[in-house]
C-alpha cells in the first residue's frame, strides 16, 4: 500500500450542517467555524527518520455575543448535536461572565460577508503526491548537505504539508468554506572545526503546490546553501556593533515589516496604546516606503500567509498600511473595525478550531522601488549587507529586534568578506524614516515562518532589498 | 436545555484516565492487528475554563474540552506516527492504518525500539487538589476580574493589553506493547498578564508575567506576585534612554539568565544533540565546563513547577536528576532512542504531547542559588552597568552564541537603578561566559512556574547601545 492510497477524507462543504444548527439560535450574534487541519510531516537527521507523521485536528469553534459579552466553546465532533451543545456552552459562558464586562460590546455592524467556496490551488496536487517521494527527497538532500564538506557533523531536513478546510457561518450572513494547502521545506547543517560549531539553515514555505514552494530556489540549491553557510561561518569574524547603514535582504525586509510595523498596527494592540496609536495620517516613514498586508499573494502566486476569507467570513484584501510614508490604516477584525468606524480588513485568524480568531497579519510587504542591488552596494560608503532571517520580536514602544544569519561588510561601495550574523534593533518608525533606497526586485521570503501571539499563525512577508539605518549588536563594540 | 445541563461535567480524574487508557489500549491493538511489531499510544484529555481580558475589560469567557491520541508504531525498525482528536472507532482504525502504512515506507533504524515498563518512583495522584479540580467558570471569572482590577489600580499609567485567568484539568495516559500502562492527572489555576505603561506620548516597552498553582491556598500569593512583578517592570520601562556601549559585567534576572545561559546548557545536554554532532558539551561528561557555583537539576518532584509528573512521554519513571553539579556535567538527558544508541537506560526525559513523536527535554529545571545576597546585593555587586530583566534574541544551542535585545533593561550606577534603557543589544557565548560568573544570588525566582533560577552577574558581555 502506498500513501497515494491514503486519501484525505472527501472534501465536503461543511457549512450546510453548521447552517442547520444556526437556524435554531435566538437574537444573539453567533459564529460557527468548522476547521479540519491535517498535517503530513517527515523529518530526517543524520540519516535517521525522526518523524514520519500524519496528524488530524478537527472540530468546530463557536462564538456567541450575548448580553454584550463574548462566549466561546468548541467541540471535536462535527455533528449537529455536538455543535448545538457547544453553542449553548458558549452562550452560557457569555451570559455567566457578562456581569464582569464593563463596556458592553455593541452588535457588530453589517458588512459584506463571504458566501460560497473559496479555494486556493495546490490541494489536489499535493494530496496526489506520494509521501514516499517526499521521504526520498528529504533523505537525499539531508545526505547531500551532510556530505558537502568534511567539516559538517550533521544535517537535518524536513518537509511538511498542512491541509486546511474551513467553513464559517454567522447569524448575519456569512456562509463560506475554503480549502488550501501550505507546504514547507527546511534544511540545516552543522559544521564543526577546532571546537567551534556553526549552523547553516534554509527554509521555504508557500500556500499552493510544488511549483510555488520551489519557485525561487530548488531544494538542491537550498541544501548546498545551508551547508556552505555552516562551513563558511566557521572562519567568519564578528562585525563591530553600533548604529549602522545596512542593506537588508528581502527576507529581512519581510521581518522588518512584520516585526517592526505590522504588530504595532494590529488594531487590538493600537487600542492598548501601541506606538501607532493616534498616528493615522501622519508621516511614519520615508516617502520611499509603501507597506501593505494582503490576504492575496501580490506580485506572484504562493505567498505563505494567503487566504481568501478570514475566520470571521470577511473577504480579504490588500490593506495599504503606509502609503508613500504616511500611515493610512490599521489591521482589523470586525469588532475593532466597528470601534474605529472603518471596514474590516479580513485579518481575523484562528490557528485551530479551538482557538478564538485574533487580529493577525497575512502577507506583509514593502512595495518595490527602482534601485538595483548593485547600485545600493555601490552607494554605501560604510555599512553591512545582511541576509538570512532568524527570530524576531516587536515591542509596544515600536522597538524591534531580529536576528540575521550572515553579514558582509561594505566599505566604499565594495562588498567585503562574510561575517557572522548579528541581531539588529531599532525603533520602527525611526528606522523607516531612514530608508533611502528601495530595490526593484520583489521576493516573498518568510513563508516557512510562524508568528506567535498566544497562538501561532502561518504568515509570509517580503519585499525588495532596502537601505536603512539600524542598531547592530556585534562584538567588540 | 437548563443551565445545569450546560455546565461542564465535574472533572473526574479516575474516570478520564480510565477512558483514555481504554482508548490507548484499543488503538495499540488495532496497530498490532495492522502489522505493527511494537506500538505505543499516548493520550491526553484537557478541560479548560478560561476568561480573557483586553484593555482592562473582560473580553471573552471560554470553555473547552478535548482529547488527542498519538500512536507510534515500529515495523522492522521503521517508524510510523499518527495523531488524531477524533476518537470514534472508525477514526482510530484510520489512525492505526496510516501509522502502519507510514512505517512500511519509512527507513529502518535498529535503534527504534519501545522501552520496557519500569515501576514509577513517585506515586501518581498528587497533582489534583479537589478544590482546583472543581474550580468553575464563575470562579475563574471572579479570580480574573479581581486580578485585572488590582493590576489596573496599581497605577493609572498601566495599560493591560491582554490578561487571562484559567482553570485547567489534564489527564494523560500511555500504553504500549512493551508493558507500559500508566496514567495521571493534573489540575491548576493560572494567571497571566501582558501589557505596558503609557504616560502621555511616552509608551514604555511591554512585559508579561504569570504562573500556575496546583494548591488553591497559593493563588493569593501568585496574584500578588504577578501584579507586583508586572507592574514594576512596565512602569520601570517608561522614560527609556540610551545605555553605554562596553564590554564587561552584566546583571541578569533569573528569567534572562535562564534564556541566555541555562537553556543552551540544557539543550547541549541532550544525548541526541551529542550523538548527532551539534552539542558543545560532547565529550565533556564529568568535566568542569562552568563556574563551580553552577548546579542545575531537573526536578519533576517539585510540585510548584508545572512540569512535575511521575512519568515521561514514553511512560518511563521520572525522578530528581542532577544535570550539572559544581560546574561539572554529571549526565546527558536520554529518552529511549538516545539511550539505545549509547547502550544505557533512559533517564526519563522523553518529552512532548500526543500530537508528535516523543522528543527529548527536561521537565522542571531548577538552578541552585548562590550565596551573594538578594537582588539589591547583586545590583551593588554590579556597581555600574547593565541589568537585563528579559532577553529577546537568538540563542544558538549548538554553539552557545547568543545575541539580542536587553528588555526591561536598566542602567545601574553606584549599585542603584538610575534609568530604563532602549535599543540595547547584548551578545556573548554561554559556554565561555559561564566561566566568568561574578556572583549568584542567594534568592531565586519561580519563572512562569516552569523553572527556578537565581540572579547572575556575568562578566565579558558585549553591550551595544543604540
Amino acid at each position: 500500500m502506498t500513501l497515494r492510497e491514503l486519501p484525505l477524507k472527501d472534501l465536503q462543504d461543511p457549512t450546510d450542517l453548521l447552517n442547520e444548527v444556526l437556524t435554531e439560535t435566538g437574537d444573539e450574534f453567533v459564529e460557527l467555524r468548522y476547521h479540519r487541519k491535517r498535517t503530513r510531516s517527515i523529518s530526517v537527521e543524520k540519516g535517521r527518520v525522526d518523524q514520519a507523521k500524519i496528524s488530524e485536528h478537527t472540530g468546530v469553534g463557536v462564538r456567541v455575543l450575548a448580553q454584550g459579552t463574548w462566549g466561546f466553546a468548541s467541540t471535536d465532533r462535527f455533528e449537529k448535536a455536538a455543535v448545538r451543545r457547544a453553542l449553548e456552552a458558549a452562550r452560557s459562558a457569555a451570559i455567566s461572565s457578562a456581569s464582569a464586562r464593563l463596556n458592553k460590546t455593541a452588535p457588530l455592524p453589517k458588512v459584506d460577508l463571504a458566501r460560497g467556496l473559496f479555494e486556493l490551488p495546490g490541494t489536489g496536487e499535493l494530496i496526489a503526491r506520494p509521501l514516499e517521494e517526499s521521504l526520498d527527497m528529504v533523505m537525499r538532500l539531508e545526505s547531500q548537505a551532510r556530505q558537502a564538506s568534511t567539516s559538517i557533523q550533521s544535517a537535518g531536513c524536513g518537509y511538511t504539508e498542512i491541509f486546511e478546510e474551513k467553513g464559517v457561518v454567522t447569524s448575519d450572513g456569512a456562509k463560506a468554506w475554503t480549502r488550501l494547502v501550505r507546504p514547507e521545506f527546511r534544511i540545516s547543517a552543522v559544521a564543526q572545526k577546532d571546537g567551534e560549531i556553526q549552523r547553516g539553515s534554509e527554509s521555504v514555505g508557500a500556500t499552493g503546490g510544488w511549483d510555488c514552494l520551489f519557485r525561487n530556489a530548488t531544494a538542491e540549491s537550498l541544501a548546498d546553501k545551508a551547508a556552505k553557510r555552516a562551513v563558511d561561518l566557521l572562519s567568519a569574524g564578528y562585525p563591530e556593533g553600533g548604529r549602522k547603514k545596512v542593506l537588508l535582504s528581502p527576507s529581512l525586509v519581510g521581518l522588518l515589516t512584520h516585526e517592526a510595523v505590522g504588530h504595532t498596527v494590529e488594531a487590538d494592540f493600537v487600542m492598548s496604546g501601541s506606538v501607532a496609536a493616534g498616528k493615522l495620517g501622519t508621516r511614519v516613514a520615508s516617502d520611499l516606503v509603501t507597506l501593505c498586508d494582503s490576504g492575496i499573494s501580490e506580485y506572484y502566486e504562493g505567498a505563505g500567509g494567503s487566504m481568501m476569507i478570514d475566520d470571521e467570513g470577511v473577504p480579504t484584501q490588500n490593506t495599504v498600511i503606509v502609503k508613500d510614508g504616511i500611515l493610512k490604516s490599521y489591521l482589523h477584525d470586525r469588532e475593532s473595525a466597528a470601534h474605529f468606524e472603518v471596514e474590516p480588513t479580513g485579518n481575523a485568524r484562528a490557528w485551530e478550531y479551538d482557538n478564538e480568531p485574533l487580529i493577525r497579519m497575512r502577507n506583509t510587504f514593502i512595495a518595490p522601488g527602482d534601485s538595483t542591488l548593485e547600485e545600493m552596494i555601490a552607494g554605501t560608503e560604510d555599512g553591512l549587507l545582511l541576509d538570512g532571517p532568524a527570530n524576531g520580536q516587536a515591542d509596544s514602544n515600536g522597538e524591534f529586534m531580529f536576528g540575521t544569519h550572515e553579514a558582509y561588510q561594505i566599505k566604499d561601495g565594495k562588498l567585503g568578506p562574510l561575517m557572522r550574523g548579528v541581531n539588529i534593533s531599532g525603533v520602527a518608525f525611526d528606522v523607516l524614516q531612514t530608508v533611502d533606497r528601495v530595490g526593484k526586485d520583489f521576493v516573498w521570503d518568510l513563508g516557512s515562518g510562524h508568528c506567535g501571539k498566544g497562538q501561532p499563525a502561518k504568515v509570509d512577508a517580503g519585499g525588495p532589498w532596502l537601505s536603512c539605518e539600524v542598531v547592530v549588536g556585534g562584538r567588540g563594540a | 436545555m437548563s443551565s445545569q445541563e450546560l455546565q461542564a461535567p465535574p472533572f473526574n480524574p479516575e474516570q478520564e484516565e480510565s477512558r483514555l487508557l481504554d482508548r490507548c489500549e484499543q488503538l495499540v491493538e488495532m496497530a498490532v492487528s495492522g502489522g505493527a511489531e511494537e506500538a505505543e499510544a499516548f493520550g491526553t484529555f484537557s478541560q479548560v475554563s478560561c476568561v480573557s481580558f483586553e484593555k482592562g475589560d473582560l473580553k471573552m469567557a471560554q470553555v473547552d474540552d478535548g482529547t488527542s491520541i498519538g500512536l507510534r508504531v515500529f515495523k522492522n525498525g521503521k517508524l510510523g506516527f499518527t495523531s488524531t482528536n477524533q476518537t470514534e472507532v472508525s477514526s482510530l482504525e484510520e489512525a492505526a492504518r496510516d501509522a502502519c502504512t507510514l512505517a512500511d515506507f519509512s527507513v529502518a533504524d535498529e535503534m527504534n525500539q519501545l522501552p520496557e515498563a519500569h515501576p514509577l518512583s513517585q506515586q501518581t495522584g498528587s497533582l489534583v487538589q479537589a478544590e482546583v479540580g472543581s474550580f468553575g467558570l464563575e470562579q475563574v471569572v471572579e479570580c480574573g476580574r479581581e486580578f485585572v482590577e488590582r493590576t489596573s489600580a496599581r497605577d493609572p499609567r498601566i495599560a493591560i493589553d491582554k490578561a487571562d485567568a484559567q482553570a485547567s484539568r489534564i489527564s494523560v495516559a500511555v500504553h504500549s506493547t512493551t508493558g507500559v500502562h500508566f496514567s495521571e492527572s493534573d489540575a491548576s489555576i493560572g494567571l497571566s498578564v501582558f501589557g505596558m505603561a503609557v504616560d502621555g506620548d511616552d509608551v514604555g516597552g511591554f512585559d508579561y508575567w504569570g504562573g500556575n498553582v496546583r494548591d488553591l491556598s497559593r493563588l493569593a500569593a501568585l496574584t500578588d506576585e504577578t501584579i507586583e512583578r508586572f507592574s514594576d517592570a512596565v512602569l520601570g520601562n517608561l522614560k527609556a534612554g540610551a545605555a553605554e556601549s562596553y564590554t564587561g559585567p552584566v546583571l541578569f534576572s533569573p528569567a534572562a539568565f535562564l534564556s541566555c545561559f541555562v537553556s543552551p546548557v540544557v539543550s547541549a545536554s541532550s544525548a541526541i544533540a551529542v550523538q548527532r554532532g551539534r552539542s558543545a558539551l560532547a565529550g565533556k561528561l564529568g568535566e568542569a565546563f562552568a563556574d563551580s557555583r553552577l548546579s542545575i537539576t531537573d526536578d519533576p518532584t517539585d510540585l510548584e513547577l508545572s512540569g512535575a509528573g511521575c512519568f515521561d512521554r514514553e511512560g518511563q519513571p521520572t525522578t530528581r536528576f542532577s544535570l550539572v553539579e559544581g560546574g561539572v556535567l554529571k549526565s546527558y538527558l536520554y529518552n529511549a532512542y538516545a539511550a539505545k544508541v549509547d547502550k544505557c537506560e533512559s533517564t526519563g526525559h522523553a518529552s512532548g504531547g500526543a500530537r508528535s513523536v516523543p522528543g527529548l527535554g527536561p521537565h522542571a529545571i531548577s538552578v541552585a542559588a548562590g550565596s551573594d545576597g538578594d537582588q539589591a546585593a547583586m545590583l551593588k555587586a554590579l556597581d555600574r552597568g547593565l541589568f537585563v530583566q528579559r532577553f529577546s534574541g537568538t540563542v544558538d544551542p549548538a554553539s552557545g552564541d547568543f545575541s539580542g535585545v536587553a528588555k526591561s533593561a536598566r542602567w545601574v550606577e553606584n549599585g542603584q537603578v538610575v534609568r530604563s534603557l532602549k535599543e540595547t543589544l547584548i551578545s556573548g557565548n554561554a559556554f565561555e561566559l559561564l566561566n566568568r560568573v561574578g556572583a549568584l544570588s542567594s534568592t531565586r525566582e519561580l519563572i512562569f512556574s516552569s523553572a527556578r533560577a537565581p540572579f547572575a552577574l556575568i562578566d565579558g558581555l558585549s553591550v551595544t547601545a543604540g
